[in-house]
């Protein structure tokens, strides 16, 4: 009995050991990448018992700056490395599309705004709804804060890189930002499209150019208001040749078509909806 | 935290047991008052002397081990009290190095460095576009809780007198225990309330629809968060006021509001301050109830400036504004490490640590005016 108790002891303890000599890969970043990284990661190590990845978040700046000291083998984000971690060595690869729709509150009596139209209305040009065919009632820009990956996306897209207006609300979060939208009369504002599925009876939607957003536009190339998920990688501090392997072995998986059909569930695109678009971003 | 320390009244403990319970606090205080004795100052002369008379008398053998024990307790506590010391004084250090950063060339620096001038005299807040003026944040830090005590002072120190001098004894316990609970509600709750409740009310009532972020329902907020605070400290200050005070006032024939005005709050002017302090200091740190319901925008000087408005200031209490925990809570997280914009928010962090501490400070030094 001692012995079995005993034999079972060292083979576990030879399961331990055995797993921590696996090749560890660790992520971090965005939390809003985060689920649908950790679907990959579970995948992933399931075909490959030798490798372990280990996903973690702290928001898409702390991944970029992980990724770049070395304190990541990948960091997962929303917004683009700045030009400073790009001179460091940082690498993007897209892993997934993120489409975009403006929002308003239900009662603003509008349902289309085109692309001058929603530029001007950010901008500050246009003040009231009544402007653009609404009702007679102050338009209140709902917008996040400068750091915000969003935003960046959004001045881009929508603004043409032009200044918001200094007549805003901020919220911190796309949750509150749409409490806020549903809460207060003549908002408007900028979110991502699953944000506004789930929330359908409290915001509406606002196509843009005629078009409303949905993953068939995007894909058709009728929708141009869209973004990537970025993984970065840092190849001059991936010293152990069987981390790199593995690094670059996740995000080849993570880029098949096998993995792509998932992201869909999770409120993005798969990248090769896209490939085919000439896109700016 | 230490206003929710000054709290708890040991009026209410001890009928509770809590302080009777058990041997614990007794050999704490044993410990307590003995260290010193046995630290490095006594020990000399006591020493040489101990074995011989232990021998004799089981008594003293017993003591020794407690000595032991109490010289070990003596460790315990330097120990854990050097650590908060280094604790708060780490914090300093490192918001100190981050956050002085932004206005010296430092390694590790990837932008440039500011003048002081175009941060602290500027009110131009756009960091991707290079310009940090942070006077909106501290305007707005200011203004705000400014407000806020300015609703929850007078408010408090009235509940103050009413609780102590005035109400039933069931009432007072009541009184008591539901400021005390009130204390205790995390911020978040208030903040949510504002957002979903309050916002949308006064916006419905006052302002035809148009949004209500802004000083106004912040000052609010934060005074409902602040009252329980001032409340229970002004309602120990005029328990601890003689009741000869009172009696006199009353005996020389000034009515009931006239000893309460001329009286009571002149005597117990210090302690009441010291509450009015403690209050602004937690409104001044609150992040995030303020944050849900100001309306976070830093350019709000600038559109201020820039309105026509008859009401400057009626308006100013109803335009989106920031502070300074809302612009930390909101950026932080996701500027990069060593960018002047990350520096810059640390500088503003700094900020709020010294003007915690000089808040702080100003409480102890009215508390001491007490006593003199």
């Amino acid at each position: 009995m001692q012995i079995r108790f005993l034999a079972q002891t060292i083979l576990a303890g030879l399961l331990v050991a055995g797993a921590a000599q696996a090749q560890t890969v660790t992520v971090m970043g965005s939390t809003a990448l985060g689920p649908i990284v950790k679907k990959a990661a579970e995948d992933y190590m399931k075909a490959h018992p030798g490798v372990q990845i280990a996903v973690s978040g702290g928001g898409s700046m702390t991944g970029l700056n992980q990724v770049t000291s070395g304190g990541c083998h990948i960091g997962i984000s929303d917004v683009f490395a700045t030009p400073d971690q790009e001179k460091a060595g940082v690498k993007n690869h897209n892993i997934v599309v993120q489409p975009f729709t403006l929002i308003a509150h239900p009662g603003v009596g509008v349902k289309n705004l085109t692309a001058q139209q929603a530029e001007q209305i950010f901008t500050g040009k246009i003040g009231n709804w009544q402007e653009v065919g609404g009702k007679n009632q102050k338009i209140v820009r709902v917008i996040r804060p400068e750091s915000s990956g969003t935003r960046a996306v959004q001045k881009k897209t929508i603004l043409h890189d032009q200044d918001f207006s200094k007549d805003v609300l901020i919220q911190d979060s796309t949750g509150a930002v749409v409490t806020a939208v549903a809460t207060t009369p003549g908002t408007v504002s900028f979110v991502e499209l699953e944000h506004l599925e789930k929330n359908k009876t409290r915001v509406a939607g606002i196509a843009y150019n005629g078009v409303a957003c949905s993953n068939d536009a995007v894909k058709a190339g009728k929708y141009p208001v869209f973004s990537f998920g970025h993984a970065y990688t840092n190849p001059t501090k991936l010293g152990d040749p069987k981390v790199k392997q593995a690094v670059e072995s996740f995000l080849a998986y993570i880029l098949s078509h096998e993995f792509q059909q998932n992201v869909l569930k999770a409120g993005y695109l798969p990248v090769d909806y896209v490939k085919s678009l000439k896109t700016k971003l | 935290m230490p206003v929710g320390s000054t709290l708890v009244h040991p009026a209410d403990i001890q009928p509770g047991g809590s302080r009777k319970a058990g041997p614990m606090p007794d050999a704490l205080e044993t410990s307590l008052t003995a260290a010193p004795v046995n630290g490095v100052g006594g020990s000399v002369e006591s020493r040489p002397t101990a074995p011989h008379e232990a021998a004799e008398s089981p008594v003293f053998r017993h003591s020794r081990i407690h000595r032991l024990a109490d010289r070990w307790a003596h460790l315990a506590f330097l120990a854990c009290s050097l650590l908060v010391v280094g604790l708060i004084g780490g914090i300093l250090f490192f918001l100190a190095s981050r956050g002085l950063a932004a206005f010296w060339p430092v390694a590790g620096n990837t932008g440039r460095a500011l003048h002081l001038s175009e941060v602290f005299l500027s009110a131009d807040w756009a960091p991707s576009s290079d310009r940090f003026g942070i006077l909106p944040f501290i305007a707005g830090s200011l203004g705000v809780t400014g407000l806020a005590l300015l609703i929850a002072a007078p408010a408090g120190i009235l509940t103050g007198v009413f609780i102590a001098k005035m109400a039933p004894a069931w009432m007072r316990n009541l009184m008591r225990q539901v400021m005390d609970l009130l204390v205790g509600i995390p911020s978040v709750v208030y903040g949510i309330f504002g957002l979903t409740v309050v916002l949308p009310l006064v916006s419905r009532t006052w302002l035809a629809d148009a949004p209500a972020s802004g000083f106004a329902v912040s000052a609010l907020i934060l005074a409902v968060m602040i009252v329980p605070t001032i409340v229970s400290l002004s309602t120990d200050a005029f328990e601890s006021l003689p009741s000869s005070l009172d009696e006199g006032a009353q005996a020389l024939g000034s009515s009931r509001w006239q000893a309460i005005w001329h009286v009571l709050i002149p005597a117990a002017r210090p302690r009441l301050l010291t509450a009015a302090v403690l209050g602004l200091g937690r409104a001044i740190g609150e992040a995030m109830a303020v944050q849900m319901v100001i309306g976070n925008n830093p350019q709000w000087i600038a559109l201020m400036r820039e309105s026509t408005d008859r009401a400057p200031f009626l308006r100013a209490l109803f335009t989106p504004a920031a502070t300074l925990t809302t612009e930390l809570v909101q950026e932080l997280p996701n500027t990069a490490a060593g960018s002047t914009w990350n520096n810059v928010l640390f500088a503003m962090g700094l900020l709020l640590y010294l003007l915690t501490m000089v808040l702080i400070l100003a409480t102890r030094r009215l508390g001491r005016g007490k006593e003199a």
